[in-house]
């Protein structure tokens, strides 16, 4: 109960802790972006070698940006460098890719990152 | 009234002009680090479906796969983007090399090599494409096509048959009034090279404008409804353009040429309708599409509603008979990377292969669109010229569908004198040679 309105109280950053909370805390995670988005798709590290119920770098960011993220590095949509993720979803749609329609409502909501995760790193 | 008496009066012939530049110009662009990789992506996906739907009907036995699902032995339709790996192809990257001896010598007109290879690429990978069916020196870098045949146990792709776009469906050439009405096609007027000739300039003008000849040739001249020039309307001399800060006075013999040639346009805005298109050597941007070039460079001629700046390519409309054309760089660029009799061949291809530019943006300057490609050909043209090459040619192309296409490769004016005329009525074509030499 207490520990329930404790978690409303104070805002959390971190979504992943509510999936995992046996994750232990020792080390704060606050490594660079850049290493993260290499491991945007789960792939990077298989299932098998996940100990702790999320992947070891995994970084910090919300769930809404792990769709984003998918969205980024599926080919089927183009490529998506250089331009914003809402002119990519628009181009996808304009060409009848029929592109997720909740990337979408994330883009439009205005809350999430504007461009794709490669955006200033290459 | 008087006047009447002697000479008679003609009324020049008026057409309907619908500008189809749209597609070329770029406004509302930014670049944000975009990629050349974005192009690629919509021109294999422009093609593709538009190649999945002609696939149904040339093969509609075999299957279709992407290059991925290749399997060794099976036949089938892959669809995707051709790459020409070439030996001879310059590269940046070649000064850094340290086998540089090694490369074979260029030769002086292309950059062909009997061991050019062609590999086909999508989304999924890339394979080698093997077998004596396709001649590499017939085909260029970012074409889209559709091939037939098998995976070998070697994993190349034996080409067993090819099938390109085609020619693109065309609107039904429009039976006019029945009168003949001509448009000018010139290029290459070169204003300011040294071995610039004012007088073979100005006697193309005056028959233009009608201030040459008896009354049968102002009639003809009356019947011109339109003048296009084709690019490389100046030429500035290559001595100041070093890079170096210009003196005042060079300034002056900068901006000479383009003050000369609006002394000429002027005289031609005057008269009748004047299309004019930057090309290499003008004061526009380098890369396709040229972007118009500015109003200010001509002050005398933008003053007339007839001057019209356009772009390079240009589209437009004319009475319903659709032009279409650029001051030359596709095909000269095509020269450098394949083979043709000549330039009327290359330009036959671009048409069948749907794509004005497709070495664009490998080997030719091409702005990096994200959303669109602007160098698709999706509606054929009724006539499809070329500016700058080295011959007047021309030939009536004739599609499946039923097409009709007439080519034009427009000559440089100033080392040939010579102008394209063409009739709308029948979409015949004629040349007007101008020569100031007295010599018999």
């Amino acid at each position: 109960m207490a520990t329930g309105s404790m978690k409303n109280y104070y805002k959390q950053k971190k979504s992943g802790i509510g999936k995992s909370p046996s994750k232990p805390k020792s080390k704060p995670t606050n490594k660079s972006p850049a290493i993260s988005s290499s491991l945007g798709s789960d792939l990077a590290q298989p299932t098998v070698l996940i100990a702790h119920g999320s992947p070891d770098l995994k970084d910090e960011f919300g769930e809404d940006e792990e769709v984003l993220r998918q969205f980024d590095l599926n080919m089927a949509y183009g490529p998506c460098l250089g331009m914003s993720r809402l002119d990519r979803w628009e181009r996808a749609n304009s060409l009848g890719l029929n592109p997720p329609k909740v990337v979408e409502s994330l883009l439009r909501g205005g809350k999430t990152g504007v461009d794709c995760l490669w955006d200033g790193r290459v | 009234m008087e006047i009447d008496a002697v000479a008679k009066n003609f009324q020049r012939k008026l057409s309907v002009y619908q500008s189809l530049d749209e597609r070329f110009e770029i406004q509302k662009e930014m670049y944000r680090g975009q990629q050349y990789s974005q192009i690629y992506f919509i021109r294999l996906h422009k093609m593709r479906s538009l190649l999945y739907s002609l696939v149904e009907k040339w093969k509609p036995d075999v299957p279709v796969c992407t290059v991925l699902g290749l399997e060794e032995g099976k036949e089938c339709i892959i669809v995707g983007t051709l790459y020409k790996h070439m030996k001879l192809k310059p590269s940046v990257l070649d000064e850094y090399s340290k086998e540089r001896s090694v490369a074979p010598l260029v030769k002086s007109h292309n950059f062909m090599h009997p061991d050019d290879q062609l590999v086909l690429e999508d989304e999924s990978g890339r394979v080698k494409l093997g077998g004596t069916f396709l001649a590499p020196s017939m085909f260029v870098t970012g074409l889209v096509v559709a091939l037939h045949g098998k995976e070998t146990s070697a994993g190349d792709f034996l080409v067993q048959d090819i099938l390109e776009p085609g020619l693109p469906p065309q609107m039904q050439l429009p039976c006019g009034s029945g009168e003949d009405k001509y448009v000018v096609f010139v290029s290459g007027l070169s204003v300011g090279s040294n071995t610039s000739n004012p007088l073979q300039l100005q006697l193309l003008i005056d028959h233009i404008t009608g201030h040459l000849g008896d009354e049968k040739e102002q009639s003809i001249a009356s019947q011109i409804v339109r003048v296009v020039v084709a690019g490389n309307s100046v030429e500035i001399t290559l001595g100041l353009l070093n890079g170096q800060a210009l003196a005042s006075k060079d300034q002056s013999r900068l901006s000479e040429p383009i003050k000369e040639l609006d002394i000429l346009l002027t005289q031609l805005a005057a008269a009748v309708s004047l299309d004019i298109m930057p090309g290499p050597s003008d004061p526009a941007n380098f890369s396709l599409p040229q972007q118009p070039l500015h109003r200010c460079l001509f002050p005398g001629a933008s003053a007339y509603n007839t001057f019209v700046s356009c772009t390079n390519p240009h589209s437009f409309e004319l009475d319903n008979v659709r032009f279409l054309g650029t001051s030359g760089q596709n095909i000269d660029d095509l020269g450098k990377y394949s083979d043709a009799e000549d330039s009327l061949d290359f330009m036959e291809r671009t048409l069948r292969w749907r794509h004005l530019a497709p070495t664009a943006p490998n080997t030719l300057g091409c702005y990096p669109f994200t959303d669109k490609d602007p160098f698709l050909i999706e509606s054929c043209p009724h006539v499809y010229f070329v500016g700058n090459q080295n011959k007047y040619k021309t030939r009536l192309l004739r599609g499946s569908e039923g097409q009709l296409v007439r080519l034009i490769c427009i000559p440089k004016f100033l080392e040939t004198g010579v102008a394209v005329v063409l009739n709308m009525r029948n979409l015949e074509c004629h040349t007007l040679s101008f020569s100031t030499h007295l010599d018999p």
